[in-house]
C-alpha cells in the first residue's frame, strides 16, 4: 500500500472507527478525527519532502510519483470489448500542491468544528469521508476512479449543509446537489465517449485511462474524439463540444460567472468549518479538473476556446467583485469575493504560457490558505453572537484586538498586499494574461488590464468592511450582551489562524516553495497544448 | 387425425428429449401441487408450512437453473421451436427466483397481509405458478408461448394485487389493474394473430417469420406490431400504457407491489428482446428493416424517461412515487433495447439484477416505515432518520444507487447502458441514438430531486411528532441491510456478478 493510499483511506478507516464507538463517548470523536487528520498531515509533508522537482508527470506514467497501479474492475462486455478499470493513482506537479493544501485546510476546518454539538457521530463520519474523496479526486489518474471520488463528495456535502448548517440549509444543499450533478451527469458522457475511442496501446482493449488518453496516437481512427476523424456533432467539432461540457462541468465548482449562483447559498448557510472545506479544497477541485482534464486531454480544443476562458476570468472577477461590494452579509461578502478571486484562476489559465498557469496554481493555493481563514474569523463572530451583519458591527477592534490583528492580516494578504501569497499569485495570473498576446495571441491585453481593475475593487470591499466593522467607537447591534459574549479568540482559534497567516506568508516571501515543485509540469502542460 | 400418426413418434420423442431440460419449471409444477395439498391440510400457524415447502420448492427450482447456467453453453431449442433455453433465460430466470425468494421473505415481514382473515396459504400458493410463467416468458420462443406465459403471469397478478381487497382504494387498484390488462393482452393477441395470417408461422426463432413479413405492405405489419407491442407495453408500463401502474402500485399491498414493479417488468423486457432479436438480425443480415423499431422505441423510451421522471416529483405518496421511479427506470433500460443487438443484453442483464435488488429493498424500507410509523407520505417522514437510524440509511444508500451515483451498483448499471447506447450512437451516428444519451443526463438529475425528497425530510428537518428512542432491528431491518451492502460491493467490483 503506497502513501496515497494511505492518505485515501485513512480517513475513511477513522470515519469507521467513530461509527463503531458508542455514543457515550461521542466527546471523544473529535480526537479520533484529529488524529486522523494530523496523520495526513504529517503523511502529506513528508510527501511534500520527497517530492522530486524535475519530474513533469501530466502524460507520462513514468515521470509521475508515488504511482500506484492495480487492475480492478474487468468485465467482457461481448462486443462492448474488454471494461478495463485501473486503481491507478499517481502525482506530479499539478496535484502534488492540493494534497498538502488539502490536509491543511482539513485540519482548519477540523478546529472549526470542535464546537458542534449535534449529532457528532454522523458529523464526524461525513466528514472523514469527504476528506477521503477529495484526497481521491487529487490522486486519480483513471478517470474512472476520478469520477468515482468526484461523485463521492457530493453525498456528504449535502447533509453537512443540509443538517449542520444555517436557516436556507435545505435550499442550498439541493442547489448544491443539483448544480454540481447536473454538470457531472454530462462529463460521464464525455467520460464514455472518450473510452471507446481511445485503447491502450499495452493491451489494445479499452481503457479510462487518463495519461492514455492525453496521447493523440492512442485514439482509433474513426472513433468520435479521434483528432484527425475530426467528427462533428450538430455542426459543432465533437472535440470542441466535450471540451465545453468538461468544462462546464468544472466551471460550475470553480465556479465561474453565470453558473456561481449556488455558491453564496451554499457557503452562508454551511457550517463554518464546512465553508472552509467548501472556499479551501472544493473550489480548487474545479480548477485542478481544467487543468488536469480539459487542457490535458483537449488541448486543442482549449486553444481555440482560450478567448472565451479568459472573457469569463474576467467576468467572474469583477462581477464577483462588484457583488461583494453590495453586500451586508460578512460571509456572503467573503464568499463573493471568492468568486473574484478564482477568475484569476481561468484567466491565467486562458492565457496558456507558464507565468498564466503557475499563477493560477498559485492563486488556487493561496486563495485555498486565504479563504480558510476568512470564513474561519466569520465563524468565530458568528459563533459568539449568531449574526454577522456587517452594519451590526463597529468599533471591533477594541474589544477583540487580537481578533481584528487577524482581520487585518486576512484582508490585506487577500487583497494582494506584496509580501503575502495573493500578491505573487495574482500578479502572475496577470502577468500571464498580458504577455499571452505576444506569446501566442490567445488573449487580448485589455483582459489583463480589467483582471488588475478586480484587484482595485477587492481593495475597496475589504478595506471599508474592515473600517465600517471594526474602527471607531464600539457599537453594537446586540448591545452589552454581545460585549459580554465577543471574547477574544482563544487557543484553538489563534493556533489555526496563525498557521494559515504563516503558509500565506511563506509563500509570498518564498513563492519558489511552490513553484520550485510545480514549474516542471507546467512546462510540460504547455508544451502539450503547443504541440497540436 | 390418421395423418398425423406418423410423425407421432417423432413429436413425442422430441417432447421427452426436452423435459430434461426443464427441470426447473417441472420442480415448479410439483412445488405448485404440494403447496395447495399442504395448505389444504397442515398449513401450520400463519401459513408457515406453507411457505417453506413454496420457499424450499423456488430455491431447488433456482439451484437446477444454476445448474444448467454451469452446462447450457449455447442456445438450445425445445418442444418443436416453443421455448429456448440459453443464457439469457437462465439468467432472466435466476433473476426471477431471485426476486421471489425476497417476495416470500417480504411477504412474512408484512403484518397487514398477514393479519387478513384470509390467510396467507392461497398467497404463497400463487409463488410457484407466477414463477413458473416467468420462467416461461424467459424462454418464449413462439407467439402462442408469449402470449400464454404473459397471460400466466398477469392472471396470478391480478389475483395478488387484490389479495386483501376490502376498502375501495385496493378494489379500484385490483379492477382497474383486471380490465387494462385484460384488453392489452386481448389486443396483443389481435396483433399475433396479425402476425400469423401475414407469415403463417408463429415462431420467433428460426428467422422465417421476418423475411415473409417483408413481402406485407408496410402499414399493415405496422399495425401488427404495434398492437403485439400493446400486450409488451403493459407488462413494461411504458407511456402510453403506464396508467394502470401508479394507483395499482398504491393500492396494492406493498410486497406484491415490490413483486409487480419488478420481476413482471423485468421478464415483459425478456420477451422484447426474444420479439426483436429476430428483427435486428434480418436486418443485419440483409439490410432490410422490415419496422423501424429503433425510431418507435426511441421515442417511447425518451417519453418513458420524461414522464416518469418528472411525474415522480409531484408525488407525496412513497408508493406512487417509487411507481413513477419504476416507469422512469423502463424507459433508462429502453435505451440498451435500442442499442441490444451490439449486446445490450449483458449490460441489460447486469442492470436488471440491480434494478431487482434496490427497487425490492425501496419498497421493504417503505413498508417497514409505513408499518412502524403507519406514514406513507414522505412530508410525514420527518425526522425519521433518527428513529429508525439503519433503515433510513440504508434508504439514503439505496436511493443513490437508484439516482445512479457512485459508488453503488446503480451508478455501474447505468454506465453499463450509457455505454451500450453510445456504441451504438457510435456505430450508427443516429441524432434519436443522442438525443436518448441526453435524455438520460438530463432525467438522472431530475431524479435526484424527489428520490432526494427523504433524506430531505428523514434528516434534515426536525420530527414534529414524538418517537420512541429507538426502534430496533427486525428481520427484514437485516434483509434491507444485506442487500444495501449487496449495492455497494456491487458497485465496487461489479464482476463478481459475472
Amino acid at each position: 500500500m503506497s502513501l496515497l493510499s494511505l492518505l485515501i483511506f485513512l480517513p475513511i478507516v477513522a470515519g469507521i472507527l467513530i461509527l463503531l464507538l458508542p455514543s457515550a463517548w461521542q466527546q471523544r470523536y473529535k480526537y479520533v478525527a484529529l488524529g486522523a487528520v494530523l496523520l495526513q498531515m504529517l503523511i502529506s509533508a513528508y510527501i511534500y519532502i520527497n517530492f522530486d522537482n524535475t519530474l513533469s508527470g501530466i502524460a507520462d506514467q513514468s515521470t509521475f510519483q508515488l504511482v500506484e497501479r492495480i487492475p480492478w474492475i474487468r468485465l467482457n462486455l461481448g462486443a462492448l470489448g474488454n471494461l478495463e478499470i485501473d486503481y491507478f493513482l499517481g502525482i506530479d506537479g499539478l496535484s502534488m500542491p492540493f494534497l498538502v493544501l488539502t490536509s491543511l485546510v482539513m485540519l482548519v476546518a477540523l478546529l472549526a468544528s470542535w464546537d458542534i454539538q449535534k449529532n457528532l457521530k454522523g458529523y464526524f463520519a461525513l466528514f472523514l469521508l469527504l476528506d477521503c474523496a477529495v484526497m481521491g479526486v487529487f490522486s486519480a489518474l483513471d478517470f474512472f476512479l476520478f469520477y468515482i471520488f468526484y461523485e463521492l463528495m457530493l453525498l456528504p456535502l449535502y447533509f453537512l449543509i443540509g443538517m449542520w448548517g444555517g436557516v436556507r440549509r435545505e435550499y442550498a444543499a439541493i442547489k448544491f446537489f443539483l448544480y454540481t450533478l447536473l454538470g457531472s451527469v454530462f462529463m460521464l458522457l464525455v467520460i464514455i465517449g472518450l473510452y471507446f475511442s481511445v485503447t491502450d496501446p499495452e493491451t489494445g482493449g479499452h481503457t479510462f485511462n487518463m495519461l492514455h488518453m492525453m496521447n493523440p496516437a492512442n485514439y482509433a481512427q474513426d472513433s468520435i474524439f479521434s483528432v484527425i476523424a475530426g467528427q462533428e456533432i450538430f455542426g459543432v467539432s465533437a472535440r470542441l463540444l466535450a471540451f465545453i461540457v468538461l468544462f462546464v462541468a468544472f466551471a460550475i465548482k470553480v465556479p465561474i460567472v453565470p453558473l456561481h449562483t449556488w455558491l453564496p447559498d451554499a457557503h452562508v448557510e454551511a457550517p463554518t468549518p464546512v465553508s472552509i472545506i467548501l472556499a479551501g479544497v472544493l473550489l480548487k477541485i474545479g480548477g485542478y479538473g481544467i487543468l488536469r482534464v480539459c487542457l490535458s486531454i483537449f488541448p486543442d480544443a482549449a486553444i481555440q476556446s482560450a478567448w472565451w476562458l479568459g472573457l469569463i476570468g474576467v467576468a467572474s472577477i469583477l462581477y464577483g467583485a462588484l457583488n461583494a461590494l453590495a453586500q451586508r452579509d460578512l460571509k456572503r461578502l467573503i464568499a463573493y469575493s471568492s468568486i473574484s478571486h478564482m477568475g484569476f484562476v481561468l484567466l491565467g489559465i486562458a492565457s496558456a504560457t507558464s507565468e498564466g498557469i503557475s499563477g493560477a496554481m498559485m492563486q488556487m493555493i493561496s486563495h485555498g490558505f486565504l479563504s480558510s481563514m476568512l470564513f474561519f474569523l466569520v465563524g468565530v463572530i458568528y459563533e459568539r453572537v449568531h449574526n454577522r451583519e456587517i452594519p451590526n458591527f463597529r468599533g471591533l477592534a477594541l474589544i477583540m484586538p487580537r481578533y481584528t490583528v487577524f482581520v487585518m492580516i486576512a484582508f490585506f494578504a487577500s487583497l494582494g498586499l506584496p509580501g503575502f501569497s495573493a500578491f505573487i499569485a495574482e500578479a502572475f495570473s496577470l502577468i500571464g494574461a498580458f504577455n499571452s498576446q505576444s506569446i501566442n495571441g490567445l488573449l487580448p491585453r485589455w483582459m489583463a488590464v480589467a483582471g488588475s481593475v478586480g484587484i482595485l475593487l477587492g481593495a475597496s470591499y475589504l478595506l471599508w468592511t474592515l473600517q465600517r466593522m471594526f474602527f471607531g467607537e464600539t457599537r453594537l447591534w446586540g448591545g452589552d450582551e454581545w460585549k459580554a459574549k465577543l471574547t477574544d479568540v482563544n487557543g484553538r482559534e489563534v493556533f489555526a489562524l496563525t498557521s494559515l497567516a504563516l503558509m500565506s506568508l511563506a509563500l509570498g516571501i518564498l513563492p519558489s516553495l511552490a513553484f520550485d515543485k510545480m514549474n516542471a509540469s507546467v512546462l510540460e502542460l504547455i508544451q502539450l497544448m503547443n504541440i497540436r | 387425425m390418421n395423418e398425423y400418426l406418423p410423425y407421432l413418434s417423432e413429436l413425442l420423442s422430441e417432447a421427452l428429449s426436452g423435459i430434461s431440460f426443464i427441470l426447473p419449471e417441472i420442480a415448479l409444477v410439483l412445488t405448485f401441487l404440494l403447496v395447495i395439498v399442504v395448505d389444504l391440510f397442515i398449513p401450520g400457524k400463519n401459513s408457515v408450512n406453507t411457505s417453506a415447502i413454496a420457499l424450499t420448492g423456488i430455491i431447488i427450482s433456482a439451484y437446477l437453473n444454476y445448474q444448467q447456467s454451469l452446462s447450457i453453453e449455447k442456445g438450445l431449442s425445445l418442444f418443436s421451436g416453443s421455448i429456448v433455453l440459453d443464457r439469457v433465460a437462465i439468467g432472466f430466470k435466476l433473476i426471477f427466483a431471485f426476486v421471489t425468494v425476497l417476495f416470500v421473505v417480504f411477504i412474512k415481514g408484512n403484518t397487514a397481509l398477514k393479519r387478513h382473515n384470509k390467510g396467507l396459504g392461497d398467497l404463497y400458493m400463487l409463488l410457484p405458478a407466477v414463477l413458473l410463467g416467468l420462467n416461461l416468458m424467459a424462454m418464449a420462443s413462439n407467439l402462442l408461448m408469449v402470449y400464454i406465459s404473459i397471460e400466466m403471469v398477469s392472471i396470478a397478478s391480478y389475483l395478488m394485487v387484490g389479495y386483501v381487497s376490502g376498502e375501495g382504494k385496493q378494489t379500484e387498484a385490483s379492477m382497474k389493474y383486471a380490465l387494462f390488462g385484460s384488453a392489452c393482452s386481448a389486443i396483443m393477441l389481435y396483433g399475433m394473430s396479425l402476425l400469423y395470417g401475414f407469415t403463417g408461422t408463429i415462431s420467433l426463432s428460426d428467422g422465417n417469420i421476418i423475411a415473409q413479413l417483408s413481402h406485407i405492405a408496410e402499414p399493415a405489419i405496422a399495425l401488427a406490431i404495434l398492437l403485439t407491442l400493446v400486450g409488451i407495453g403493459f407488462k413494461l408500463s411504458f407511456v402510453p400504457l403506464h396508467f394502470w401502474s401508479p394507483d395499482v402500485y398504491q393500492g396494492a399491498p406493498t410486497p406484491v407491489t415490490a413483486f409487480l414493479s419488478t420481476a413482471p417488468k423485468i421478464a415483459g423486457f425478456a420477451i422484447l428482446i426474444r420479439f426483436l432479436i429476430p428483427f435486428y438480425g434480418y436486418g443485419a443480415a440483409t439490410g432490410i428493416q422490415v419496422f423501424d423499431f429503433e425510431t418507435t422505441i426511441t421515442v417511447i423510451a425518451i417519453a418513458t424517461m420524461i414522464l416518469g421522471n418528472f411525474a415522480a416529483i409531484w408525488q407525496n405518496n412513497i408508493k406512487r412515487m417509487l411507481a413513477y421511479s419504476s416507469i422512469a427506470h423502463t424507459g433508462f433500460a429502453l435505451m440498451a433495447i435500442v442499442a441490444i443487438y451490439q449486446n445490450g443484453i449483458r449490460s441489460l442483464l447486469f442492470y436488471f439484477t440491480v434494478y431487482a435488488i434496490m427497487n425490492m429493498a425501496a419498497f421493504m424500507i417503505a413498508d417497514q416505515v409505513e408499518q412502524r410509523t403507519g406514514e406513507d407520505d414522505v412530508r410525514k417522514y420527518k425526522g425519521l432518520g433518527k428513529f429508525m437510524k439503519v433503515e433510513i440509511l440504508c434508504f439514503v444508500v439505496i436511493l443513490v444507487s437508484l439516482t445512479g451515483l457512485p459508488p453503488t451498483g446503480g451508478f455501474i448499471a447505468k454506465l453499463f447502458i450509457f455505454t451500450s447506447a453510445f456504441e451504438k450512437y457510435q456505430a450508427s451516428g443516429s441524432v434519436w441514438v443522442l438525443s436518448l444519451l441526453v435524455t438520460g443526463a438530463i432525467t438522472t438529475v431530475v431524479s435526484l430531486f424527489y428520490y432526494f425528497k427523504i433524506p430531505l425530510n428523514a434528516y434534515l428537518r426536525e420530527p414534529d411528532r414524538e418517537y420512541p428512542v429507538s426502534s430496533g432491528l427486525n428481520f427484514i431491518s437485516y434483509v434491507i441491510l444485506a442487500l444495501t451492502i449487496l449495492i455497494i460491493v456491487l458497485g465496487l467490483f461489479p464482476s463478481i456478478l459475472a
